[in-house]
């Protein structure tokens, strides 16, 4: 009997260590950490590319294959230089805020399914996480700014709650056009709405896309939304006085928020990480963001920067109005 | 927005517009600009003592290298003043030859002043365009002259290169394809809806302003007055080439692209004539190296606007005495207009508009306000009063 036991407990014990060493690693490698790593570097050599070859440049070109290894190496090359800190900043917070930029985005991450429909980890409301994450990031831009007392760096960081304040609400708003569709707030279970018999909700909410989508571009401080680090007016905005490592770890923030901002367009939109016909989901996922990817960096290419004053009031005027309008739609049965 | 009291934000001096250095201080008030105060003199070389040092031939690439995008102005001012005192003329051929090398700058200056903008105002795609094309002027120059940007064209007496004959259908087809382009720019800024958010309306300066703070070419024109060097006092051939002088009456940015965009469309009209109908005969008539005594006054439209040289003779193989005011010092006070109540977000765009050249502009002078006096100091006085500090 003693012996059963032991072995029961023996088997047990092995049973767990597989699991959390299996979830460890579905974590820390795939499709967690390392994979969302070299995700967020390859969508910056696509963006960096794209955008190239859209104004007629050639972009990364010599290290690795068409320049593919380009965004790892400016990383690298970032992570040995020299780490200042200004003498009037608040040091700890200084410190701690490019961890924060770097980590928020990598977290989020965990709840947008990407192996098949079911994410890392899934809960009713996840899409309500994922807004406040985005919220969340801009609060740290903003104490990233405001921490490195540098009058650009505030500019640069008042501009960017100013944004948010415009942005943020047309965001929460039309993205619960696609949870009133698969009645549910989870991401997992709103791409499994969109599988067959379902349509992807571009085609029953274009207008809710296209809203997003513009959100997007100012969450990310795209052009034309670039306002908080407009380089010809207050030199790099909030990341005027982050050197080295710092710097290093906000371009890879900057990148992975690039991943989640396309993985969502993905997931909401265009159906997500479903499976068709023999290709595996994570390929339709991967062909999926690239494509959300190249539209974000398109629509960076064709406009010039607008003013504070008129995103302020283009977003209030126009884009919250539309947003509503894409709910009152679903509410009449279009879309929905 | 209005914070009832105003904080100093200084603009440059590394770089506030083009890649040049000037500073400017600015009161702000919220988002509104109260009062700017230039500061310029970053980029003194002591060009007008080096002009005294030198003899006239040796000169002639110094005053090209007194600015690098209008190079050719400066050395067309510069020859003209000399000639001038020499008492010789340009032969038909060269006179025709600076028409079409003067036209060919103004195209380039203007493609870059266009580029330079579309980057201020976040329009990096349009930044891109505009230089790519721009490179088909710089060829044009390098088969012309063997140099892309200091072409060295000018000599006192005539040009040092001719126009070939097989060189023309060159020239013709590099501006048939420049037309098309530009007449797409010219579309694009026209109707283009974020670039005229940033540009209509921004930096208002009114023709009555231009006029009292001496604005000068682009900037001036823009305001809708007809103002150009080549029309009114016309130099090499420009009495022979037909062409109109453009105007707008927008009196803001985005007038001042416009005028900037047809000003080049004019040009390759210009050129198209200059190649047609150009005399045959020399390129140059040969002049004494010692210059008679005498003083003269130079001017000619660069394509930042009105460019003055002027010259003192002593009757040896040096000038005496040589002063050069380019276009961008006659602007300043135009631009800190343009600048008062504006936006802290246009001061880029209003400041790119125009089209400023520090490395043109920087001279030296002291001057006392209060007593009324200005002075010139020489190298020595300078290091007695500053090198020991």
């Amino acid at each position: 009997m003693e012996l059963d036991h032991a072995a029961v407990e023996k088997e047990v014990c092995k049973e767990m260590t597989e699991e959390i060493i299996v979830s460890m690693l579905k974590i820390l490698v795939f499709p967690g950490a390392l994979f969302l790593f070299a995700l967020a570097f390859f969508y910056e050599w696509v963006d960096r590319k794209f955008f190239a070859r859209v104004q007629n440049r050639y972009g990364p070109l010599h290290t690795g294959l068409h320049g593919i290894l380009q965004p790892i190496a400016d990383f690298f090359k970032l992570l040995s230089k020299e780490d200042i800190t200004p003498h009037s900043s608040d040091k700890l917070m200084f410190f701690l805020t490019p961890i924060f930029y770097f980590a928020l985005p990598l977290t989020t991450l965990f709840v947008i399914p990407i192996l098949g429909q079911t994410s890392l980890i899934a809960f009713e409301g996840d899409l309500i996480f994922v807004i406040f994450a985005f919220t969340l990031i801009i609060i740290t831009v903003f104490l990233a700014g405001w921490s490195s007392m540098n009058r650009f760096g505030t500019i640069g960081s008042m501009r960017a709650v100013l944004q948010m304040l415009s942005y943020e609400i047309p965001m929460g708003l039309v993205t619960t056009g696609p949870a009133i569709a698969a009645s549910s707030l989870s991401i997992s279970e709103i791409v499994k709405w969109q599988s067959p018999p379902n349509f992807w909700l571009i085609l029953l909410q274009p207008l809710g896309f296209a809203v997003f989508t513009i959100c997007l571009l100012a969450e990310l401080q795209l052009v034309p939304f670039d306002i908080p680090e407009a380089e010809t007016e207050i030199v790099a905005g909030w990341r005027t006085e982050f050197t080295g490592r710092k710097l290093a770890l906000l371009r890879l923030g900057r990148d992975l928020e690039l991943v989640l901002a396309s993985a969502l367009i993905t997931s909401l939109y265009l159906g997500g990480s479903q499976q068709f016909w023999l290709i595996p989901p994570i390929v339709i996922f991967l062909v999926k963001t690239t494509f959300a990817v190249m539209l974000l960096s398109l629509l960076r290419a064709v406009f010039a920067r607008f003013r504070i004053d008129q995103m302020l009031s283009g977003m209030w005027k126009y884009l919250l109005p539309l947003a509503a309008l894409q709910i009152i739609l679903i509410q009449l049965g279009l879309g929905g | 927005m209005s914070y009832g009291s105003t904080i100093k934000v200084p603009l440059g001096p590394q770089h506030p517009a083009l890649k040049e250095p000037g500073n400017f201080l600015f009161e702000v008030d919220g988002e509104t600009v109260v009062d700017v105060k230039p500061r310029i003199g970053y980029n003194h070389r002591g060009v007008e003592k080096a002009f005294e040092l030198r003899t006239y031939i040796q000169n002639i690439y110094l005053a090209e290298r007194i600015c690098g995008i209008c190079s050719d102005a400066h050395t067309t001012c510069y020859t003209q003043a000399i000639e001038e005192l020499l008492g010789v003329e340009a032969p038909p051929r060269a006179r025709y030859i600076r028409v079409i090398i003067a036209e060919l700058e103004r195209i380039q200056s203007h493609a870059l002043w266009v580029g330079i903008a579309a980057h201020e105002i976040g329009f990096d795609t349009l930044f891109m365009y505009v230089w790519r094309d721009r490179e088909t002027v710089l060829d044009l120059f390098e088969m012309i002259s063997g140099n892309r940007i200091h072409y060295a064209m000018n000599t006192i007496g005539g040009v040092r290169r001719d126009i070939h004959a097989a060189m023309v259908p060159k020239i013709k087809k590099g501006l048939d394809f420049l037309e098309k382009r530009l007449k797409y720019y010219l579309d694009v800024v026209q109707t283009e809806q974020t670039i005229l958010k940033r540009a209509a309306g921004v930096g208002v300066l009114k023709p009555k302003d231009a006029v009292d703070l001496c604005a000068l070419g682009p900037t001036l024109r823009a305001s809708g007055i007809n103002n150009d060097v080549r029309a009114d006092d016309p130099y090499a051939a420009y009495d022979e080439v037909p062409f109109n002088v453009i105007t707008h009456d927008g009196c803001d940015v985005s007038s001042r692209m416009l005028v900037r965009c047809e000003e080049m469309l004019e040009s390759i009209k210009a050129i198209g004539y200059a190649l047609d109908h150009m005399p045959e005969g020399v390129i140059r008539v040969r002049v004494p190296m010692k210059v008679p005594k005498g003083e003269v006054v130079s001017r000619v439209e660069a394509p930042r606007g009105e460019l003055i040289h002027y010259a003192k003779s002593n009757g040896t193989t040096k000038p005496e005495r040589y002063k050069v005011r380019s276009p961008t010092l006659g602007n300043i006070p135009a631009l800190c207009k343009m600048l008062l109540g504006g936006y802290v977000a246009d001061i880029p765009i209003v400041l790119a508009g125009i089209d400023p050249c520090f490395s043109c502009m920087d001279r030296m002078a002291f001057v006392d306000v209060k007593k009324n006096k200005g002075w010139n100091w020489t190298m020595q006085q300078l290091r007695r009063k500053y090198a020991k500090k």
